[in-house]
């Protein structure tokens, strides 16, 4: 166990290289200066770059001017953005937890519904019920996630006026950030009347969820079906009724556990492309989240903003596909010494 | 045996199913009627003011965010009316000779607090020398702060025309011209003359932070501001000693969206209980909704589409001529405006005085155009600009719409057309530096006044202070409109303005498009709200009910 | 006339015949089929079916409903857009872009990855071990991210967006096949040929070529559908096609302006979008079953 988590930090330590060497190099890659690039001060505010020419020793060999890049970027000094003069390190720090939350819980909601309905449809393989589900999945990972937004907003919001289409809560109320995920935030902050805006909160979350969890939700569906399928299929569950014990032994026993831990990382992958699905929703729900800010940033190419966003999300995901690969690692026992560790 | 167990299992499994479903039912419902949003105003607002000081900027954002919220200015424009009012100044004596000007201010005004400033005195004297001085004064101490652009008095040149700003005592102020100049008082009474707080600008000079008087400011309007986010939202709250007695809420947030379907859904929703600009498509649904209240105003403004008069071959008014021959002005109304505005034919439109109806607009001819073109030595497939402004206005919703439609239109006279937009704040930059062949763009009035479209529009000095889009200098002109101001009788002024259209229908700097109805809109329960023709929203007096 | 044969003969299927008749006896993957092909039928033809050009704006005729609402007309089936173009033909040619160019760009990326991965799959050493770390990490991540990285770097425009999105598929190809080789090279027909003298491109060529096709063809229309759903996200975003090409997420976005007076300027390009995408999962998952279940009867 030891030898795999010293494997892995190392794992993790090369992937960071590359990754801020990628976002490095990008300052080279963007047009303009690179100087302007990394520290998104335009040529015309002259003392200040010169103060930065001094930080990243531009005129410098490559390699001293990496290190000195390294330096800044664990100091929290991002550079600003071209566009609106502010720090970029808050600006992700503030857009970036609000994505997490959207995803975390679309997340959620997904395994919520779609594992109980997965089941459901293994143990009524080839009958009816299956069929239905399983034609119902295919509608929900075939529509296209900003079409399904769309018309979510049209006929929940405007048609029948339930749920708002905007924004993360009221404006009225104010919020100080403190974690950045907002559910969390009203129960720590101190002055406001609390209910009102944790239900103000939650009902501006509910539309943007669904719409990104319709999708995940039958992905879902179809592989733990897929995976109880074969478990049920499998001997040692014949071997168990042949023993003597029920359906419901059988299944809760055996079943679940057989079926789901193979999958487990399967499932878990489905987090970035709920992010991937959470950056395009945002747009459409003004939800002030790290998708439409780098997407606002690629309209009006505000390269600084550009790199520090994708090296946020990049991060992001990759911090995330690797520990789930750890955990499984080191929970399930028939994968222990089977395959090499994958970077 | 099995079979009942399997039915008792199936049975327990329904009901668990049930009576989820209820509790789910009755939270669900819980949660659709609950309504209790804290005390305030929500205004959907279309864009980021660049800072909060009308004086630096004529952009409709920045006077909207805080001419009438965070200010007050020595006069007002009766909303109704058209007639000025005093708001800071209780009244005010002209000098026989039309150059003296003496204001008497009111008293017991108090300014904003805040966390970081507490005012010791009321408004006096020295906030009105302040404010004025400020841009009079090139070498005023606060003069270059932020920029040291004031395009509305620059454009002007109010500050040459004002030789002195005198202190008479603490609540006397007595303001000097070296002409006599009719429509002064109107200037005074626009968006852009608002009263600053000296006190705080010593405050802020002593603390080295002088550009804070634009970013973090102190007025005695209604409402101060709390906070304010890029592109997102701008918080304010009540201020608590505001001197006219009238109805406050506890907040007023702007909620900055750009795009006017959204604003209009989200008016639909309730998510907001006002919204700037609604599109003219949008206007019949607002008209067919029970719970919205639709205001419809006739509009002191113009859309126009100018030539940069300064790059050939648009310096030749017969190619101006033609291109104006080529479009059908009739047409790109009905598309764009959706039959809320009416087709324009001198740069003032027929609620001012100023209007003449004999000059005759040009005709749809493109036969004729192409003639003229081909006479002036404008080949086939000769390329030019049109830039299209990005944001809507009430003179122009959808700048981009009339761009392509105009596209279409020079496609059969033979001219290739290419359009360019660029995000707002540097689309008027680039437009100063007069990199354009054309742009498609308008002016909304800050005053009654005819000169406030004279002017700005198309004056010599107006081309320095960026608002003369055709970059069109002509002294003929400079020469009657200043004649105009000379006189204070109505009808003397009407003739000079009268030579002035003639000049302008013969030269077509720019082709005057429309003039916009203004609308707003707003829902049942905001009371108070009216469009103000003469400027900026104003959300003193508003209520919910 | 039935075949009439003197012999009792023993009538083998083709692997081929075996999945289309399993193909076949399942009714909703051929109804899936049958409008794959309708897809194409209008890629092809488009210019032929389209009543009006795409791009002709008829300032007269804005918002027009469709002809099923009380106030539309038969000359626009489908109603017109805020710039008085008639949504049917955009409809149409919006299908032609995003499909035809989704079926291109997966072409290009089958050929890329697949040689890529042959590359990797049939070496081994350093060269082959760098290549799977890198696609396996790049595996998890899905491809709209990796579109939108290579299109901030490239910049918006619709060429950029299929550079990026040929890009992003290229590596679900190359982890395929490179796992495919390595799963066949262990086995015996491998084997005998190598015992036979075959180099390493013959023995890929014709041993190992052939049997990849299935996997090839599920593989693509996987690939398809996420490549239309990228496109059209891409075109949504406007960081792919721009207005005012007819590209279906590209005319999304400018529905929306209009969206709440005009819905079926979202509906309908939207709709399209999702007939196409069923379509093609439909077929994916039918051949896919087909495969999987072919020697069962």
């Amino acid at each position: 166990m030891a030898y795999v988590l010293m494997r892995y930090t190392n794992l993790v330590f090369v992937t960071f290289f590359i990754l801020s060497l990628l976002s490095f190099i990008l300052v080279y890659l963007f047009p303009g200066q690179a100087v302007e690039n990394l520290t998104g001060l335009r040529l015309n505010e002259l003392t200040e770059l010169q103060q930065s020419e001094l930080i990243y020793a531009v005129d410098d060999n490559i390699f001293i001017q990496y290190w000195h890049y390294m330096g800044e970027l664990f100091a929290g000094n991002w550079g600003v953005s071209f566009s609106s003069g502010l720090p970029l390190y808050e600006d992700v720090g503030d857009y970036l937890p609000a994505s997490i939350e959207l995803s975390a819980y679309a997340l959620f909601l997904s395994f919520f519904i779609g594992l109980p309905l997965g089941f459901l449809a293994a143990l009524r393989h080839h009958k009816l019920t299956d069929y239905n589900l399983l034609s119902v999945s295919l509608l929900g990972y075939s529509i296209p996630v900003f079409w399904l937004a769309l018309i979510m907003i049209l006929v929940f919001s405007l048609q029948l006026g339930w749920f708002p289409l905007s924004g993360r809560i009221s404006l009225l109320f104010e919020i100080p950030s403190i974690t950045g995920f907002i559910l969390i935030d009203i129960l720590l902050s101190e002055s406001i009347d609390k209910q009102a805006a944790f239900i103000s909160a939650f009902r501006h979350l509910i539309l943007p969820t669904l719409s990104i969890a319709v999708v995940t939700t039958t992905l879902i569906l179809r592989i733990t079906r897929r995976s109880v399928i074969e478990t049920l299929n499998s001997e040692f569950i014949l071997a168990a009724y042949a023993r003597g014990l029920t359906h419901r032994q059988v299944l809760m026993r055996h079943g679940i556990r057989n079926a789901l831990i193979p999958i487990l990382p399967l499932l878990a992958m489905q987090f970035p492309t709920l992010l991937t699905n959470a950056m395009i929703v945002e747009s459409i729900f003004s939800w002030p989240g790290i998708g439409n800010w780098l997407i606002q940033a690629i309209y009006q190419q505000d390269y600084p903003a550009i790199r520090a966003g994708m090296l946020a999300v990049s991060v992001l995901v990759v911090i995330f596909t690797m520990s789930i690969d750890l955990t499984i690692r080191l929970t399930d026992p028939r994968r222990r010494r089977a395959e090499r560790a994958a970077i | 045996m099995n079979t009942l167990k399997i039915h008792n299992q199936n049975t327990r499994a329904k009901t668990t199913l049930i009576v989820l479903a209820c509790t789910l039912l009755c939270a669900c419902d819980a949660l659709l009627q609950t309504k209790t949003d804290p005390n305030g105003i929500v205004y959907c607002s279309e864009g980021s003011p660049a800072s909060f000081n009308p004086q630096l900027d004529t952009s409709g954002t920045t006077v909207d965010a805080s001419s009438h919220q965070i200010y007050d200015r020595l006069l007002d424009f009766d909303p109704v009316t058209g007639d000025i009012v005093p708001a800071l100044a209780t009244s005010w004596l002209v000098s026989d000779d039309g150059k003296t000007y003496t204001f008497q201010l009111r008293q017991d005004v108090a300014f904003h607090e805040t966390e970081a400033f507490t005012p010791t005195r009321f408004f006096n004297a020295d906030d009105v020398l302040f404010s004025i001085d400020r841009w009079r004064l090139v070498d005023h101490p606060f003069h270059d702060i932020s920029g040291g652009r004031y395009p509305y008095t620059d454009s002007l040149k109010l500050g040459d025309l004002i030789t002195r700003v005198e202190r008479i005592n603490g609540y006397r102020v007595e303001i000097t011209l070296n002409k006599p100049e009719s429509s002064f008082l109107a200037n005074l009474a626009t968006d852009f003359s608002v009263i600053l707080s000296a006190e705080y600008a010593d405050k802020l000079t002593s603390w080295n932070q002088k550009e804070l008087i634009d970013f973090k400011p102190i007025g005695t309007g209604p409402y101060q501001l709390a906070s304010f986010r890029q592109d997102r939202f701008i918080r304010y709250t009540k201020h608590p000693n505001y001197w006219r007695q009238i109805e406050l809420a506890d907040k007023l947030i702007f909620d900055i969206t750009p795009s006017s379907s959204l604003r209009l859904a989200k008016l639909l929703t309730d998510e907001c209980d006002a919204i700037a600009l609604p599109a003219h498509s949008e206007l019949e649904v607002i008209r067919q909704q029970e719970d919205l209240v639709l205001d419809e105003k006739p509009g002191l403004n113009v859309g126009f589409w100018a030539f940069n008069t300064s790059k050939p071959p648009f310096n030749n008014p017969q190619v101006r001529r033609a291109l104006g021959m080529a479009i059908d002005k009739n047409a790109l109304i009905e598309a764009i405006y959706f039959n809320s505005a009416i087709p324009a034919r001198n740069i003032v439109p027929p609620t001012s005085w100023a209007f003449q109806a004999d000059v005759k607009p040009l005709s749809y001819n493109p036969i004729a155009a192409i003639k003229l073109l081909r006479e002036e030595g404008i080949p086939k497939d000769f390329s030019m600009t049109v830039w299209a402004m990005p944001v809507q206005r009430a003179y122009n919703p959808n700048a981009t719409k009339m761009a392509e439609l105009i596209q279409a239109y020079l496609q059969d006279v033979g001219i290739q057309v290419n359009i360019i937009s660029y995000e707002w704040a540097t689309f008027r930059e680039r437009l100063t530096e007069g990199l354009h062949d054309s742009v498609l763009i308008g002016w909304s009035a800050d005053n009654g006044d005819p000169d406030n479209f004279y002017r700005p529009l198309l004056s010599c000095a107006a081309i320095k202070s960026g608002t003369n889009r055709a970059m069109w200098c002509s002294d003929e002109y400079d020469l009657l409109i200043n004649k105009a101001l000379q006189y204070t009788d109505i009808s003397e002024r009407t003739y000079f303005y009268g030579k002035a259209n003639e000049l302008l229908a013969e030269q077509l700097p720019l082709i005057p498009i429309a003039h916009a109805s203004r609308y707003q809109a707003h829902r049942k329960e905001l009371v108070g709200l009216v469009i103000n023709p003469f400027g900026g929203v104003r959300f003193g007096g508003v209520k919910k009910r | 006339m039935p075949q009439s044969s003197l012999y009792q003969e023993e009538h083998h299927p083709s692997p081929l015949q075996y999945t289309w008749r399993e193909f076949k006896n399942n009714h909703i993957a051929v109804t899936g089929l049958f409008c794959f092909v309708f897809f194409i039928i209008i890629t092809i033809f488009c210019p032929l079916l389209a009543p009006f050009d795409p791009n002709m704006q008829q300032i007269g005729d804005l918002l027009i409903p469709p002809s099923w609402y009380p106030n539309g007309g038969i000359s626009h089936l489908f109603g017109t857009d805020a710039l008085g173009r008639d949504l049917l033909s955009r409809i149409i040619y919006g299908c032609r872009m995003t499909f035809g160019i989704s079926l291109w760009l997966v072409v290009v990326a089958m050929l890329l990855g697949v040689g890529l991965g042959a590359l990797a799959g049939m070496s081994r050493g350093f060269r082959s071990s760098f290549l799977n770390h890198t696609l396996d990490s790049i595996q998890a991540i899905p491809t709209l991210l990796i579109a939108i990285i290579i299109i901030a770097i490239l910049g918006p425009g619709l060429v950029n967006s299929m550079w990026a999105i040929v890009l992003a598929l290229i590596p679900q190809f190359v982890h395929q096949t490179r796992d495919f080789i390595r799963h066949e090279l262990s086995k015996e027909y491998i084997m005998a040929a190598k015992l036979d003298g075959a180099s390493k491109t013959h023995i890929f060529v014709h041993s190992i070529l052939p049997n990849m096709g299935e996997m090839l063809v599920v593989q693509a229309t996987l690939a398809l559908s996420v490549s239309i759903l990228d496109i059209s996200a891409l075109g949504f975003l406007k960081l792919g096609a721009q207005a005012p090409s007819s590209e279906l997420g590209a005319m999304l976005l400018e529905g929306i302006e209009v969206a709440y007076i005009a819905p079926w300027t979202i509906a309908l390009p939207g709709g399209a979008l999702f007939m196409m995408i069923i379509s093609i999962n439909l077929v994916g998952d039918g051949l896919r079953s087909a495969l999987r279940n072919r020697l069962l009867h």
